[in-house]
């Protein structure tokens, strides 16, 4: 090839992989895993900007400890990705969202809830907009990972190791708030189930899952197919393009890249 | 003479208008103006109950609506584009229904 | 030759790959923009903006046989094929937006379409306003204020709040709908779900029928002239097919499993 085609492939090529990249949002996955006190952050800031306040920093872990991930995105309705939601001061005030429970009014753990937004800025006021429209190390945050993890089992990179926490009766998770939450029948309990991948099988924690999420989190959007085996999707997907498991496990959820939390077969 | 001739010419002129829809056709159209919309109200009525309507009364109304999507696809005037849209799908929808009905009943 | 076309092949491949998304969640409507339709079937080539359409303004008054049977709407967004022309007609959205009439006693139905409007005239906004600022009349908070909440969907619980009397759908208006004889309750019946494990469903026939009438689901949408005889599944409800048809845009969306599969888990 001519020395001018081949600098045309490659440029071409590299274009490509950068689209490609950055439109699959594939840089957020290859990034080293965040310290432990950072895993499960999102930042929000559909209007704070605007507002002329400090985007959201919300911490997972310290809502994890005391709620089912079904109360909070399936009850309240948050989306699944930073920023889907849209949530403004205004829903907040209105009682949606944050504001289902951060109402000012509610009483949970012993403990009045603070209210979430204001319709004006005073000094006192400020002191409760920060504990959520500034950074996690802030000092108007009144939890901090360490402390509070200090009693928690963890697993390698000082994540909270949260079945372990549960069973050992740690946390306990609230899943259903009056006002909030609706009641419903229950569904089954779901059963574990192997997938066969040659000799990595995977036992998934159906019965797990379901309890800390319900059906509605994964069925049907995430998991479309009613029959087992019907849904086909790759490693590549769940890790690189954060699709199907990946949805949770690469930004809230334990890490993809502990493989033997799911490939069990590994460890014998 | 001249009474005998007045009254002929308007015997004639009622016997034409009596009689000159079905001779001539100038009067073609089963309905007035507006009376196929009377029509549409007095078949479409009964759809609430078509589930107890006999085989026959199902029959009749279909056939109905068959006449009137018809004479709908046959508007003319101001309106005609609108009309015809409009109740071509509002005449269809009780037609099928009462057609629906008619099947089950068939098969019962 | 072969080489390159294989290299561009490819490269189309990656990009498409990246692009296409499936297996995430995708957003879900928020309470007030749960049921909205923007129909452009001739606003844009028109120069204006496209109609956006909530469905929970006229829910909150009417029953869904009103609009769809009687005056006609079709299910879904841009089938009817509404012209201006057939508003001022006094047909569709004209069946009461006509300037004129007051289907409540408070209220004078702003015209829609109307000849003389330029088309500067704000009342155009009122509908023609996608992609556009506009300060809509009825705001969604304030309107549901106190209402009985359900999650998903707009929000509310629709059916609390007819019972308790905070909504009173019309179901009748004067010149526009038909005298008809009171509709005969059809039964509830049980549906058995393929999947193993998953609660009967019972479907609430009655409820529908009171709220739909007949035609807007029969024939249409389901064929089948005795129980049993149309087979559809999950898949086929979350295309839009079947219960598809309302129950993903405007009605509860069928993410609330345990709406249908009432039955007690045995």
């Amino acid at each position: 090839m001519a020395p001018i085609q081949k600098l045309l492939s490659a440029f071409i090529i590299a274009l490509t992989v950068t689209v490609s990249a950055s439109a699959a949002d594939y840089s957020h996955y290859l990034r080293h895993i965040p310290p432990a006190e950072n895993f499960g952050q999102v930042v929000l800031d559909n209007y704070s900007h605007k507002a002329g306040v400090l985007p959201v920093t919300f911490d997972h872990w310290l809502h994890r400890a005391k709620f089912t991930c079904r109360l909070c995105h399936i009850d309240i309705g948050f989306a699944m990705k930073a920023e889907m939601t849209e949530i403004s001061a205004a829903d907040n005030m209105s009682g949606y969202y944050c504001g289902a429970c951060h109402d000012g009014k509610r009483v949970f753990d012993g403990r009045n809830i603070f209210g979430s937004c204001a319709e004006n800025y005073t000094e006192d006021k400020g002191k409760r907009c920060a504990r959520c429209h500034s950074s996690a190390e802030a000092e108007e945050r009144k939890y901090d990972y360490k402390s509070f993890s200090e009693k928690l089992p963890k697993l390698p990179g000082n994540l909270i190791d949260w079945e372990k926490a549960e069973s050992e009766g740690k946390v306990k998770l609230t899943d259903f708030l009056e006002g909030v939450s609706f009641k419903r029948e229950p569904l089954k309990a779901q059963d574990d189930f192997t997938i066969k991948i040659r000799s990595w099988d995977v036992i998934f924690s159906h019965r797990k899952h379901t309890v800390w999420n319900g059906c509605e989190l994964c069925h049907p959007m995430i998991f479309p197919s009613t029959k087992r085996g019907t849904t086909k999707y790759s490693m590549f997907q769940i890790m690189m393009k954060g699709e199907y498991c990946g949805v949770c496990h690469t930004s809230v959820a334990f890490s993809v890249w502990l493989c033997a939390k799911c490939h069990i077969t590994l460890d014998e | 003479m001249k009474n005998f001739s007045r009254f002929t010419l308007l015997s004639l002129l009622f016997l034409y208008l009596f009689f000159g829809n079905c001779i001539v056709g100038n009067f073609s159209s089963v309905y007035a103006q507006d009376d196929w919309k009377q029509e549409y109200s007095s078949v479409c009525a009964k759809t609430q109950n078509a589930m107890i309507l006999t085989p026959e009364e199902l029959k009749s109304y279909i056939d109905r609506c068959d006449k009137l999507l018809a004479l709908i696809n046959e508007l003319e005037g101001e309106q005609a584009a609108t009309e015809k849209k409009v109740y071509t799908k509002r005449v269809k929808m009780c037609r099928e229904l009462y057609q629906f009905a008619l099947e089950y009943k068939e098969h019962k | 030759m072969k080489k390159a076309i294989f290299t561009t092949t490819l490269l189309f491949a990656i990009i498409g790959i990246a692009f296409a998304q499936n297996g995430v969640k995708k957003k879900r409507p928020l309470p007030f923009d749960f049921g909205r339709v923007v129909i452009n079937n001739y606003s844009e080539a028109s120069h204006i903006a496209p109609v956006v359409f909530d469905h929970w303004l006229h829910r909150a008054k009417f029953t869904c046989r009103l609009c769809h049977v009687d005056i006609g709407f079709a299910m879904k967004a841009g089938a009817t094929d509404i012209k201006a022309r057939d508003n001022i007609n006094g047909y569709y959205c004209g069946t009461c937006h006509d300037g004129t009439r007051r289907v409540f006693a408070d209220t004078l139905m702003f015209s829609s379409c109307k000849e003389e409007f330029a088309q500067k005239d704000e009342t155009c906004d009122r509908c023609h306003s996608s992609g556009k600022n506009v300060k809509k009349k009825y705001d969604f908070r304030e309107f549901v204020k106190g209402w009985p909440r359900e999650r998903f969907g707009n929000g509310v619980n629709w059916e609390k709040a007819e019972e308790r009397e905070l909504i009173i759908p019309y179901d009748y208006i004067e010149g526009v709908s038909i005298k008809r004889e009171k509709l005969i309750a059809q039964q509830d019946f049980k549906i058995a779900p393929k999947v193993e494990g998953m609660p009967d469903i019972i479907f609430s026939h009655e409820k529908h029928t009171l709220w739909n009438g007949c035609e807007l689901c029969h024939p249409e949408i389901f064929t089948g002239i005795k129980k049993g005889l149309t087979k559809y599944s999950m898949l086929d409800i979350y295309e839009g097919k079947y219960c598809g048809v309302c129950h993903i845009n405007v009605a509860f969306p069928l993410l609330d499993c345990q709406r249908c599969h009432t039955e007690k888990v045995q």
